[in-house]
């Protein structure tokens, strides 16, 4: 909604933290969602990102901090009239509630009369490919099926929020993958606003339309996928995203002194830096520039790629090789990184 | 091979204990109550050499055993409610809270566990009196409820402990009431063991005779004070028999009842993770 004169974003947190006794968990966080914007709260264990979450859906109250929901004011009002509804890591359907009751309590609560209520349940259950277990308990269904029914049950209630708390994290590696297409295609048809959080880092690059890193609290970085990928701003991000290759340099007039002599990068600081640039942009042979030489020191066949180790210079460099090609330790390799690959990144969050 | 010769030894050994503790008593109590007035059973008679129901007539007839069944059956459910309606709060506490002394509160409200019941029945009986608590069944009552509290608040305690907060968050999140919270997270978890801790109370305060007998003497009876007063200096066995069997016969059957519901599956409390 827009209030006269300035925009508000629909989901605005501002400056929020969060202390337990002695465990600040949230140290003023920021951030704002569009309508229908898919937001993902990406960090490892112990950052934040549930804290967060439950913050949002109403669980929790921040120590500090403002948040507003279509310019209102979120934090007074309980979570049972927040417009915003909960994907539960585990689900936490009601163990006694065949299928079609758990979705139809949601709507109950609203006081909908009987008719509307069938008709949204019967939509969702068709919507989710449920209808044939309709009349069972959660616990006769597979991790998968109970993991649509929890969907279900949230979009029951036609929250303009849906709040999805490492809903994948129980799933098998394949049934994941087809869950999350699912998710995100129901988020482009229905049209919600999502706040994913999730460990999961491929998760977090496949789903979101914007990807909120945190760490220890704060927000490291935030950006599109593709930018949180391939521009990090800490070593953390590099890290934790994907695969990186970090050096210790020097920049000074557009080139950079590192251990394996002097490279060309795109976009470089001066002074002290910590260059990057991720396995996979690594191409075989030497070429005109960021020409580099090295020792096997390992190498694991992955498929679609090989993992290679090599040492270059005193340094462990990480390459991922497409094709078929065997690299035996001990070998000698020669490759270049383009210069469009190499960034440079901070030590720290600052 | 052999483990099965064990095992079916084990289980012939288990159905002997059984008979001899289980069914050898309550055959025993069955015959005696129903030896004929008219015969002793004496040695070397291996059963009665009469058997009717005449002891059970004389007992209904000649003593307050009726009003006795009526006070302790009336007593033990009122009181077997309330106890579990009063605990329920602090079981609460104890399963669903953190506060500062929490563990330390937890055993102290079991140390009455371990206190005699008369030691306690005599001086709550003073205690009733100085309070000017003069009417016995309320006096029964209040004492039975304070007395047996301790083992619905665990029951209980328990219980609430098992109901899952992502539950109660969920149901909330959809926009319950405090009320529907209640009846979708909380009550179907806690329905054993608000049975369990009923059931309990009700057959505790059904047996109780420290009490019963210190604050209702001598013309308050229940079935325990009537028993007891079968033993000892005018014992009766036949008469004794009869009045175990009323005591004993319901409560066996309650007892089977909390066992089936303490055993059934509860979808309740099973977690969700598929």
């Amino acid at each position: 909604m827009e209030t006269k004169g300035t925009f508000v974003a629909y989901l605005a947190a501002t400056d929020i933290g969060m202390r337990f006794d002695t465990f600040e968990a949230l140290k003023g966080v920021s951030f704002t969602a569009e309508r229908g914007e898919f937001i993902t709260l990406l960090g490892p264990s112990g950052c934040g990102k549930t804290t967060l979450l439950n913050i949002v859906a109403g669980f929790l109250k921040p120590t500090r901090g403002a948040l507003t929901l279509d310019g209102a004011d979120l934090l007074p009002i309980p979570p049972e009239r927040r417009d915003s509804a909960m994907c539960f890591q585990s689900y936490a359907l009601f163990p006694h509630l065949s299928v079609r009751d758990n979705i139809a309590f949601g709507p109950r609560q609203k006081g909908l009369t009987a008719t509307e209520v069938a008709k949204r349940v019967n939509d969702l259950l068709a919507q989710m490919a449920l209808d044939a277990h309709a009349g069972k308990l959660p616990n006769a269904l597979s991790g998968g099926q109970q993991q649509r029914v929890a969907l279900a049950r949230a979009l029951a209630v036609g929250p303009g929020l849906v709040l999805f708390d490492e809903p994948l994290s129980n799933l098998d590696a394949k049934l994941r993958d087809q869950v999350r297409t699912e998710i995100r295609a129901l988020q482009r048809r229905v049209g919600f606003t999502a706040l994913y959080v999730t460990h999961d880092q491929a998760e977090a690059l496949a789903l979101s339309d914007r990807i909120l890193l945190l760490n220890n609290g704060v927000i490291e970085q935030e950006g599109a996928p593709r930018d949180i990928y391939f521009k990090p701003r800490t070593r953390f991000v590099a890290d934790f995203i994907g695969a990186a290759n970090l050096h210790a340099g020097i920049a000074e007039a557009g080139a950079l002194a590192t251990p394996f002599g002097p490279l060309t990068g795109a976009g470089v600081a001066t002074g002290a830096v910590t260059i990057c640039w991720r396995p996979e942009m690594a191409r075989l042979g030497p070429a005109g520039v960021n020409s580099l030489a090295g020792i096997v020191s390992s190498s694991a066949f992955q498929g679609a790629y090989t993992d290679v180790f090599v040492d270059a210079a005193g340094q462990t460099v990480r390459l991922q090789l497409p094709g078929a090609a065997h690299f035996a330790p001990g070998e000698a390799l020669s490759f270049h990184v383009p210069p469009s690959a190499i960034t440079t990144v901070a030590d720290t969050a600052s | 091979m052999s483990a099965k010769i064990l095992q079916r030894l084990l289980v012939a050994v288990l159905v002997a204990v059984m008979l001899v503790w289980l069914i050898v008593p309550f055959a025993m109590a069955i015959l005696w109550s129903m030896v004929d007035p008219s015969t002793a059973w004496t040695y070397p008679d291996l059963l009665p050499p009469k058997l009717s129901f005449e002891r059970w007539w004389i007992m209904w007839q000649t003593t307050s055993l009726p009003t006795a069944i009526l006070n302790s059956y009336s007593l033990a459910p009122i009181a077997a409610l309330l106890t579990a309606l009063l605990a329920a709060p602090t079981a609460f506490a104890f399963g669903r809270l953190d506060f500062p002394g929490k563990g330390l509160a937890q055993i102290l409200i079991l140390v009455p566990l371990v206190m005699p019941g008369f030691v306690v029945a005599i001086f709550f009986a003073s205690i009733l009196l100085q309070m000017g608590f003069f009417a016995r069944y309320p006096a029964i009552l209040f004492g039975h409820v304070i007395l047996y509290l301790p083992y619905a608040v665990r029951i209980l305690s328990v219980s609430f402990g098992q109901v899952r907060t992502d539950v109660v968050n969920a149901a909330r999140d959809l926009g319950a009431s405090p009320w529907q919270v209640f009846r979708v997270a909380y009550l179907p978890v806690l329905r054993p063991g608000i049975f369990a801790a009923f059931l309990v109370v009700f057959i505790l305060s059904l047996e109780e005779f420290a009490l019963a007998f210190v604050v209702g003497s001598p013309d308050f009876t229940t079935i325990p004070t009537i028993l007891y007063s079968y033993l000892g200096y005018n014992f009766i066995r036949p008469n004794a028999a009869v009045v175990a069997l009323i005591l004993v016969v319901p409560n066996v059957l309650l007892m089977l009842g909390l066992e089936r519901l303490l055993q059934s599956a509860n979808p309740a409390s099973v977690s969700g993770k598929g």
